[in-house]
């Protein structure tokens, strides 16, 4: 075992070659990693998102967030699932009530603040991938009737996806 | 001349110097520089499939000059087969179907038909798509991918050159898309 003599007058050098090199492979991997997208957002925890090879990047921070048991629109609690499906009590003619009310604010608000009509009639989605259709169905009726024509489903960047237009 | 050979004399007692390279500061850059990186690794890539819904509207129709006989390309993706359904606006209608598995061999299937329709009809570029009420999410995503997106296998498509989405001109070789605009048939009152 090494031992340092401490009546030897023997200066100790410490090899940082290899910290270097470790710090080099590091830095140039989290270089070629570093991601250059418009928009930098946290998936929520409490979702999984879909693969895709979509070759689109996320350029707006989702408004409507659907995790395995709630729906949020910007971050406040609109309803809950139970067993996969929207409770009982906020379904109204296959859509979901609560959340065409806080869609239709929404809707208001995108309009006082954009020129831009495309803008402000789409909205982008972040959605479970366990979910069934139906319920991405009744999401998409209630945005409908509060004048979201466009959706932007937010999914997970497979490794086969191209790069960015 | 004289400093000259003193110094050198000087040398040849004492031996060679040996220089070390100072190589904290070097640390101190990397580091700093790997902590920052960490906290800004995006370790997943996230991305958007964008769709729309129909909808009714009171304007009038642009004027542009299409012709009027277009091509509709409906897939309908139920829990046991993907079915592609093909039908155009004016006589002769010519409906055709082309059924496929619900599995990955199927899906392949179905984008090499979905390729080939294109290709006999550059011009269109919406596909309606229905989906049953108890098909996953993800299911669907990657179906969708499939119909959206041009695989890197695929023939080189050369669709006639036009605007897309956001007004910019897009060139006949630039489309990575099979067909960019889908409509959800299925979110209907």
């Amino acid at each position: 075992m090494a031992s340092v003599d401490s009546n030897s007058n023997e200066a100790l050098s410490l090899n940082i070659m290899p910290l270097l090199d470790i710090f080099s492979i590091l830095i140039l991997f989290l270089l070629m990693s570093f991601s250059t997208d418009p928009i930098s957002h946290d998936v929520n925890p409490a979702l999984e998102l879909p693969d895709s090879r979509t070759i689109r990047s996320l350029d707006e921070i989702p408004s409507l967030v659907v995790t395995k048991n709630d729906v949020f629109v910007n971050d406040k609690k609109v309803s809950s699932i139970i067993n996969g499906d929207i409770q009982e009590r906020d379904r109204s003619q296959g859509a979901i009530y609560p959340l065409y009310e806080a869609l239709t604010k929404l809707a208001e608000a995108n309009k006082r603040i954009t020129e831009n009509k495309k803008d402000a009639s789409t909205l982008t989605l972040e959605m479970d991938k366990d979910h069934d259709f139906k319920l991405l169905k009744r999401i998409m009726l209630s945005a409908q009737q509060a004048k979201f024509i466009a959706f932007k489903l937010m999914a997970a960047k497979s490794s086969r996806a191209a790069t960015d237009e | 001349m004289s400093r000259k050979r003193k110094r050198k004399s000087k040398h040849d007692k004492e031996g060679p110097i040996t220089v070390e390279l100072n190589l904290m500061p070097f640390i101190d850059v990397f580091s700093l520089m790997t902590t920052f990186l960490l906290f800004s690794a995006v370790f997943i890539q996230i991305g958007i499939l964008e769709v729309q819904v129909p909808f009714l509207s009171n304007a009038a129709p642009p004027a542009d000059d299409k012709p009027s006989r277009i091509i509709s390309v409906k897939t309908d993706l139920t829990k046991d087969s993907i079915e592609i359904l093909t039908e155009w606006s004016e006589a002769p209608k010519d409906p055709q179907s082309y059924k496929f598995n619900h599995n990955d061999a199927g899906i392949q299937e179905m984008h090499k038909k979905l390729v080939e329709i294109r290709m006999a009809n550059p011009d269109t570029d919406k596909l309606t798509f229905f989906v049953d009420d108890e098909i996953k999410y993800e299911e669907m995503t990657k179906v969708l991918d499939s119909i959206k997106l041009l695989d890197e296998a695929d023939p080189d498509m050369r669709l006639p050159a036009g605007k897309d989405d956001d007004g910019e001109e897009e060139t006949t070789h630039q489309t990575r898309y099979l067909y960019k605009k889908v409509i959800m048939g299925s979110v209907l009152l």
